[in-house]
């Protein structure tokens, strides 16, 4: 296609606010969908999506659309995810494109991650389209979300195209905005092929299925190509787009959205953001992307240590689709071997805990969550530690610098003292209070990472009733007086409960830890101690009772097998529970210690 | 060669009204689909090797005594043709809310030698609760008229730790039972079982387990049954009578059967039987079951036939809930194994945790030890 009938956009918006349902009602529209496949967030086709009802990748899919003014176009939409935790997906998608559709609930208004995704696109100088959603709600408020585009976002308000993606309102106006607002994609002026490689999925015949954006030349079966940054030449064996289903097609022109495959093993192999270039007359670099550094970490032990090598393989098909996500083998005292993952954001932590338990069958446990912290030893060397299992002594360190980040908080006024008092049991500061409109204000604060990672944005959450939202960005080191939190069950430090806190908050979390633990530890055959220590000293202590006795039932008529069978299963039970120190721990408990 | 099968379990499906603790299938009696019953019994009874007097049967239930003289007399006919009988111990679970003087006397002339007595409590609110068919006067009237009828040897089933059931009462229960100077007594806590209005009110949150109350329950029921002369052989049973083997002499030989490892034949809908090392269980449904036979099949529905080191798990774990524990020969006799070396890691644990001890002849589970039968014979499983 010429690229001036090509359009490539993003969907971005806080999440929920319809980012999604509005990409099915554009592929209803175009015909790219029938009516009959056509299901509630239908690009949300993983089970984990589909469940917590969120989106957490990003999917490319190519449209035709006939305007108004007669003419075809090529229409590529890259629906985003609106969590905190997957903002990556949502700029590797902005470089792909020439516009945006952001997204505003008429509900709920602009919020923080509105605010995020905006000035994200600005940075790539997209060209915005407002859509406010949900107008068909009976609480939607059209005019006070006029006036937030503006206020906050300085948005002319007459651009705003109303919509219900759910009842299908203002579909044609969107597609027609598209078309007459988005620029078409420029060729480059480079001598030779230039892609952007935006995002990766692994298929078991194909191999590594990369998505790219064509920037300049074309790309076709055949082609002797290469990767800038590894340098590595390849022959494309397939190119083509989705629909939302990948489908064959003979090339991609400048402009164009799609995938390529080129019999690459491991995702590993290619970097996100590189530029694909042909391999004899090499283009320079495109304006990629910034790398993702993962910043929470976790370690995930199998239960049974022989199932080592199967996590491990399992790790790496997880990794294959999710380049966000790293790992590498550690030892743990009390666990044996394992692996440190390092994850974007504690819900992806969850995300890929859960998708080991469920798509691949896995009984593991995972370790207290860390941040990363800089210590500064008394030789004057330095260290990153992400295990508190390797936090040196105390008189080995000189000083502790920990991650903060720059969190914005969007809250209706009445909640301010409740932000305020949140923010200072969070060890933040504010450093702006910003009036947004006559309702609500914008608090700019610097947090440490370490205290919003568990329960921040559910605090936020619960507090303003579900009407305060929050973003956040990485903002530097702080020095700060850290000490290490260590668990004892059964009188042995199990590594996986310890964590790193600040000195001040060490003896409440010790407790709180302690009794959420005495609350999951099963009931043993003796009674079992938990306490929490800062270096050898006892700050808290609770026991898990013992057992007296078991129950004296009657065993009818001599039905031996049944009797056994209930053993059996209370036998199954304890295995898939680690022991440690004696003590049977189930997997629940390490998830639970996150809600102490 | 596998020894002779020298017991047989009978089950009778069929109760007044289901008690609200049990999930036993059971029917409502009727005289037609017991005649039926009778048949299929008979029949089945029919097919087993025979030609050799049983040393134990116990017919259970259910509520057996709601059979009428006919049945019974199906019944005694299909044993006599056999030539199982008489058996030196007869037993026939008795509910006290349908046993009177005349079935007592009956059930005595046929050579029926020992009963179960389902008393369960004295304490009426309790029994209303278990939604027992019968009051605590019914269960004095019935214990006497046993006695009446020439029973001597009787067991006593009493539950605790029931809702509602407290230290007190069970004390008055306990302490009235142990004057009537039962033979045998069995006392068993109860349990939830799922789809039974108990297990439903739990899950509601209408009832509590309280652990605690159960346990100084048990304590009661150790020290008071110890001091009125019954010897404890098992977790749940206690029996009069010195005697020179290794239990009490009124112990129940069934029972221990079961605990051993033993053969035993099994009849009538949801009945067991181990024969050969394999254990098998009746259709449950009585319907299914009378079919089977009346077809001249067998009528079994599940067979759990396991590896024979898997089988001795199964028998090490179920036999050390005898206070005598296990002698060495007599385990390796029952399942060909050597208990000390192939459980010693398991063993060892045990001993450990102070439950019980390796002596010179035997491993036996100590007081301690026998209050956690359950999480010893979970040690003992092997898969
Ligand atoms: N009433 C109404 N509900 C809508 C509309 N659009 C979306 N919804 C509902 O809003 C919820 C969130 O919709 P999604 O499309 O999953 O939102 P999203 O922005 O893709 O969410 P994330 O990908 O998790 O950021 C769903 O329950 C939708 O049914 C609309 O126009 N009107
Ligand atoms: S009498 Fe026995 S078998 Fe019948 S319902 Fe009651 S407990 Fe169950
Ligand atoms: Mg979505």
């Amino acid at each position: 296609m010429e690229t001036d009938h090509i359009r490539n956009f993003c969907i971005i918006a806080h999440i929920d606010h319809g980012k999604t349902t509005l990409s099915d009602r554009l592929l209803a529209r175009t015909g790219t969908i029938t009516e009959r496949e056509m299901q509630d967030q239908l690009l949300d086709s993983m089970d984990l999506e589909r469940e917590r009802g969120i989106t957490i990748k990003a999917h490319p899919v190519t449209m035709v659309y006939r305007a108004r003014n007669g003419e075809t176009y090529e229409l590529n939409l890259i629906d985003t995810p609106g969590h905190v935790d997957f903002t990556y997906e949502v700029s590797r998608s902005l470089a792909a494109c020439e516009g945006a559709l952001l997204i505003v609930d008429a509900a709920q208004g602009v919020e923080a991650q509105t605010v995020a995704n905006l000035h994200l696109a600005a940075k790539q100088n997209l060209e915005i389209i407002p859509v406010i959603n949900k107008i068909d709600l009976p609480h939607a408020n059209v005019e006070q979300t006029k006036a937030q585009l503006e206020d906050i976002l300085a948005i002319p308000a007459e651009n705003a195209i109303l919509a219900s993606a759910k009842e299908g309102i203002g579909i044609d106006e969107i597609l027609e905005a598209i078309v007459q607002r988005i620029p078409p994609p420029k060729p480059t002026g480079a001598p030779s092929l230039q892609a952007l490689v935006f995002d990766s999925y692994f298929d078991t015949f194909k191999g590594v299925v990369n998505h790219v954006r064509m920037f300049n030349g074309a790309l076709e079966r055949g082609l002797e190509v290469m990767l800038l940054h590894s340098g590595k030449s390849l022959e494309v064996k397939e190119v083509g787009s989705f629909n939302p289903k990948p489908y064959e097609r003979e090339q991609l022109g400048v402009g164009e959205t799609g995938y390529f495959t080129a019999n690459i093993k491991s995702p590993l192999d290619v970097k996100m953001g590189d530029t694909l270039t042909d391999a004899r007359h090499p283009s320079p670099q495109l304006h990629g992307f910034q790398e993702i550094h993962p910043m929470v970490f976790s370690g995930i032990y199998p239960i049974n240590t022989a199932d080592y090598e199967h996590l491990k393989t399992n790790l790496a098909k997880l990794q294959l689709n999710d380049s966000a996500f790293v790992y590498q083998a550690e030892t743990s005292v009390a666990l044996g071997f394992g692996f440190r993952c390092g994850f974007l954001g504690l819900l992806h932590l969850e995300i890929v805990q859960e998708r080991l338990r469920r798509e691949y069958g896995m009984d593991i446990i995972a370790t207290y969550p860390s941040v990363v912290y800089r210590v500064q030893m008394t030789d004057g060397t330095v260290k990153e530690i992400d295990n508190p299992a390797f936090l040196p002594e105390p008189n080995f360190i000189n000083q502790i610098e920990e991650p903060m980040v720059r969190a914005y908080i969007i809250c209706p006024n009445e909640y301010i003292g409740d932000m305020l008092n949140l923010l200072t049991e969070k060890r933040g500061t504010v450093l702006n209070t910003e009036t947004l409109d006559t309702r609500r204000v914008m608090m700019t604060s610097r947090v440490p990472l370490n205290e919003i990672v568990i329960d921040f944005h559910d605090r936020i959450k619960s507090l303003t009733r579900g009407y305060g939202s929050m973003d956040y960005e990485p903002d530097g080191l702080q020095v700060s007086d850290m000490v290490k939190l260590d668990i004892l069950v059964n009188s042995e430090p199990v590594d996986a409960f310890s964590c790193i806190v600040h000195r001040e908050k060490a003896e409440g979390r010790g407790r709180a830890l302690a009794a959420r633990l005495r609350d999951v530890i099963p009931r043993q055959q003796f009674a079992v101690p938990i306490q929490a220590a800062i270096g050898g000293k006892i700050i808290a202590r609770e026991t898990v009772r013992a057992f007296r006795k078991d129950v004296t039932a009657k065993c009818y008529g001599g039905d031996i097998t049944r009797k056994r069978k209930l053993l059996e299963k209370q036998k199954e039970g304890k295995k898939r529970m680690k022991s440690i120190g004696a003590v049977n721990i189930p997997q629940e408990a390490f998830i639970e210690v996150l809600k102490a | 060669m596998e020894p002779a099968v020298s017991s047989l379990y009978v089950h009778v499906p069929f109760c007044v009204r289901k008690c609200r603790y049990c999930a036993f299938v059971s029917e409502a009696a009727d005289g037609a689909k017991m005649d039926r019953y009778a048949a299929a019994v008979a029949r089945e009874l029919g097919a087993l090797d025979g030609g050799r007097r049983l040393e134990t049967i116990y017919v259970g239930g259910g509520t057996p005594v709601l059979l009428e003289s006919r049945h019974w007399d199906r019944l005694v006919e299909a044993l006599d043709r056999k030539g199982m009988i008489p058996a030196a111990e007869w037993t026939v679970e008795g509910n006290p809310g349908a046993m009177d003087l005349a079935k007592a006397r009956r059930l005595r002339a046929l050579g029926i030698n020992r009963v179960s007595l389902g008393v369960q409590s004295l304490d009426d609110d309790v029994l209303a609760g278990l939604g027992r068919i019968h009051r605590a006067a019914d269960a004095r009237r019935a214990f006497d008229d046993l006695r009446r009828a020439g029973f001597e040897n009787v067991n006593i089933d009493l539950m605790f730790g029931v809702p509602g059931q407290t230290l007190e009462g069970w004390r008055r229960t306990l302490e009235e039972v142990l004057t009537w100077g039962s033979e045998h007594l069995a006392c068993y806590e109860v349990i939830y079982e799922e789809d039974t209005p108990l297990f439903r009110d739990r899950a509601a949150g209408r009832i509590r387990e309280d652990e605690d109350l159960a346990c100084d329950m048990y304590d009661l029921l150790l020290d008071r049954a110890g001091a009125a002369g019954l010897s404890q052989y098992e977790v749940a049973n206690w029996a009069r009578g010195g005697g020179a083997g290794e239990f009490p002499g009124r112990a129940c030989r069934h029972n221990i059967n079961y605990w051993r490892g033993g053969s035993y034949y099994g009849a009538g809908p949801a009945a067991c039987s181990h024969v050969g090392g394999v254990r098998r269980r009746n259709h449950r449904s009585l319907e299914r079951y009378c079919a089977a036979l009346e077809r001249g099949e067998q009528a079994m529905e599940e067979v759990d036939a396991l590896e024979p080191l898997a089988r001795a798990g199964e028998i090490a774990a179920f036999g050390l809930r005898l206070t005598s524990g296990w002698p060495y020969d007599l385990f390796r006799q029952a399942t060909g194994y050597d208990l000390r070396t192939e459980w010693r890691t398991e063993l060892e644990q045990i001993e450990r945790l102070g439950y019980g001890k390796r002596e010179a002849d035997r491993f036996r589970l100590n007081p301690a030890g026998l209050r956690m039968a359950d999480w010893v014979a979970e040690q003992m499983l092997r898969s």
